[in-house]
């Protein structure tokens, strides 16, 4: 039987070459292209890790004595900073998962950028513990690997259980952040020429979004997500067991898992906030990225910000109300002890700055997010620091009592890792769609089919 | 056998086609769509994913080796920690929760290759640029003297492009 005459027509024309939509060119922009102020940025942030590494190379010949560790402070810079970077990569997965699981449509212009975050900030985290340990030619003894001894690792101790916490989190955001990337790596690769494309043919595993393809890949998500939530709450609230578990005045205390999720929530945002600025105007995302997304991610601020002033004063009352003087010098010391400006500065930053987002006008002000985004990064940072210094510096007995002062190859490795997450980030802009095309695409089709309407 | 690929704008359309197609006996059908649209994965497979199923296996193979190892370990060199038993079951659920995620999500992983079929491989035939972009396409192959009533379907549900491909 001939076929249809309208289909021959169909199969013989010779159609120009196919519009590609308007989301995967403005999306994948960014990956093409060679502009000198990107090379600038990546410069710098290689330079500022290079720096770090030549710093580390010199402490781990000479030993941990430079890192600024006294008696009897011996928890410094590393530990702040790794706590600080752990909370970091928590809005990630929040965003991804808690937010995906309630449905938020408005996540899906911000989880890539948030994903991507949070691995490149949990990559950064994991390298703390290890510099801390000084002989870090040592870190397989916090493995369980079989031994001549046959003496295993101690699985009652909290800094264990963070080992496991963060390497399943890193494990499992890694996993989620590539299962969401496939869609995108394939659109990439369809429009990719020479080596790129072969990267992206391996990379895309064959995608084609076909129905199997889809299916699979959404439920993957969903059940990503209901495992990821648990783990987001549990790996915070495992860093802060680090401190709770012990008897330490101003660690030991029921409060600190709450009041460290909510806090790493609050950072995170700020962070994500302060990186989808400059890339939403340096990569003319205004389209994707609208003040409405910005808007939003103000009022989880706003509302962490909260928490974490209400743990604040509810750390200080019951430092009070226990009636044990440890803890009530503790956080007097805090206070107006040689600490006050770290203190002082947290509660700026983190609770008195971010009540003007209840302000509308101020929460859809760009510049004025970012700013105060930054402030809210370094009162995050401050808060570690206050509780891990400010506590182990003035323990029970006032003859152990010393100061801390950070020393300059600790700043080093600071600013490194600062670089070092510029660094993957900027190098994830140059390969990936920093905005998740085929969930956007997923609104703008649905919103053309159903006329907006859900 | 004859292959019609058609081209859709909007997922509504694809998943009328696909049911009425479906309904009609023409199982021998491939979809593919540029973003994720419940209507069109009910019309083609109403059925529950696989996928869970591996999730559930790694979860649980997950807090079984994680107590399990914990369990021996503890037990291999016992030491007395704290006044608690070599074996202390609370303190255990920290890295048992941890395993049961992270081979949950592994589990999800290896779940998502399989039953998604993605591997590095050759694209299909059929497989266009558009379907990466914002068109929806329906490949389906039947019987020589089935191609006028495909065709026919096909265009009833607003396909813009109908091809026929082999034959």
């Amino acid at each position: 039987m001939a076929p249809p005459a309208t289909a021959v027509a169909d199969s013989l024309a010779s159609p120009e070459r196919p519009r590609d939509s308007r989301a995967n060119i403005d999306i994948m922009a960014p990956t093409h292209g060679v502009q000198w102020p990107y090379f600038l940025a990546l410069g710098a942030a290689v330079l500022g890790v290079l720096q770090a590494l030549t710093v580390l190379l010199y402490q781990t010949y000479v030993g941990l004595g430079v890192a600024g560790y006294q008696q009897p402070v011996f928890w410094g810079v590393y530990i702040v900073t790794f706590v600080f970077w752990i909370g970091i990569g928590h809005a990630g997965t929040l965003i991804s998962a808690i937010l995906f699981l309630f449905r938020a449509k408005w996540r899906n212009a911000v989880n890539r950028g948030a994903e991507a975050l949070t691995v490149f900030a949990v990559i950064t985290a994991a390298l703390f513990p290890i510099l801390h340990l000084g002989r870090i030619w040592k870190l397989y003894f916090l493995i369980p690997y079989p031994n001549q001894r046959a003496l295993w690792v101690n699985f009652k101790s909290p800094l264990l259980w963070d080992v496991f916490a963060i390497s399943t989190y890193a494990s499992i955001s890694i996993v989620f952040f590539y299962i969401g990337l496939i869609p995108d790596i394939a659109i990439a690769r369809d429009r990719a020429t020479g080596v790129k494309k072969a990267i992206y043919t391996v990379l895309a595993l064959g995608w084609q979004g076909t129905g199997p393809q889809w299916k699979a890949h959404s439920r993957s998500i969903l059940h990503l997500s209901g495992l990821a939530t648990p783990l987001v709450l549990s790996v915070h609230s495992v860093v802060s067991w680090d401190f709770a578990m012990s008897i330490v005045p101003g660690w030991h205390a029921t409060i600190f898992a709450p009041y460290f999720v909510a806090g790493a929530v609050f950072g995170g945002f700020a962070m994500v906030i302060n990186i989808l600025i400059p890339v939403r105007r340096i990569f003319r995302l205004e389209r994707y990225l609208t003040e409405y997304h910005f808007e939003n991610m103000s009022r989880f601020i706003l509302f962490t910000s909260t928490i974490c002033g209400y743990a604040y004063a509810a750390e200080y009352f019951i430092a009070w109300y226990s009636g044990v003087e440890y803890e009530q010098t503790t956080f007097w010391l805090r206070a107006f002890g040689p600490y006050w400006i770290s203190t002082w500065c947290m509660i700026t930053f983190n609770v008195i700055f971010p009540q003007l987002l209840w302000i509308k006008k101020l929460r859809t002000n760009l510049p004025f997010l970012f700013v105060l985004c930054l402030f809210i990064n370094l009162g995050m940072w401050f808060e570690r620091y206050v509780i891990i210094i400010g506590s182990l510096s003035r323990d029970y007995i006032s003859g152990s009592w010393g100061i801390y002062v950070i020393s300059p190859v600790e700043l080093s490795v600071l600013a490194g890792s600062f670089c070092w997450f510029s660094m993957w980030f900027l190098l994830f802009l140059k390969v990936f769609p920093v905005i998740a095309i085929t969930e956007v695409k997923e609104l703008e089709i649905h919103a053309r089919d159903h006329g907006g309407a859900h | 056998m004859p292959t019609l690929v058609s081209v859709f704008d909007l997922p509504s359309n694809t998943a009328s086609a696909v049911r009425k197609l479906k309904d009609r006996g023409f199982d021998d059908l491939k979809t593919y769509s540029p973003a994720p649209f419940i209507e069109l994965e009910l019309a083609e497979d109403p059925k529950p994913s696989k996928v869970r199923r591996f999730t559930l296996i790694g979860g649980l193979s997950g807090v079984t080796l994680g107590f399990l190892m914990q369990i021996w370990m503890s037990l291999e060199w016992p030491i007395k920690i704290a006044g608690k038993n070599f074996a202390s079951i609370p303190p255990f659920w920290i890295v048992g929760f941890e395993l049961t995620i992270l081979l949950g999500g592994f589990f999800t992983f290896f779940g998502l290759l399989i039953v998604g079929g993605l591997y590095p491989k050759r694209l299909d035939k059929h497989y266009d640029l558009r379907f990466s972009a914002e068109e929806f396409g329906v490949v389906v192959t039947c019987d020589e003297r089935d191609v006028a009533e495909v065709e026919a379907l096909l265009r009833a549900e607003s396909a813009k492009e109908v091809t026929l491909a082999d034959s």
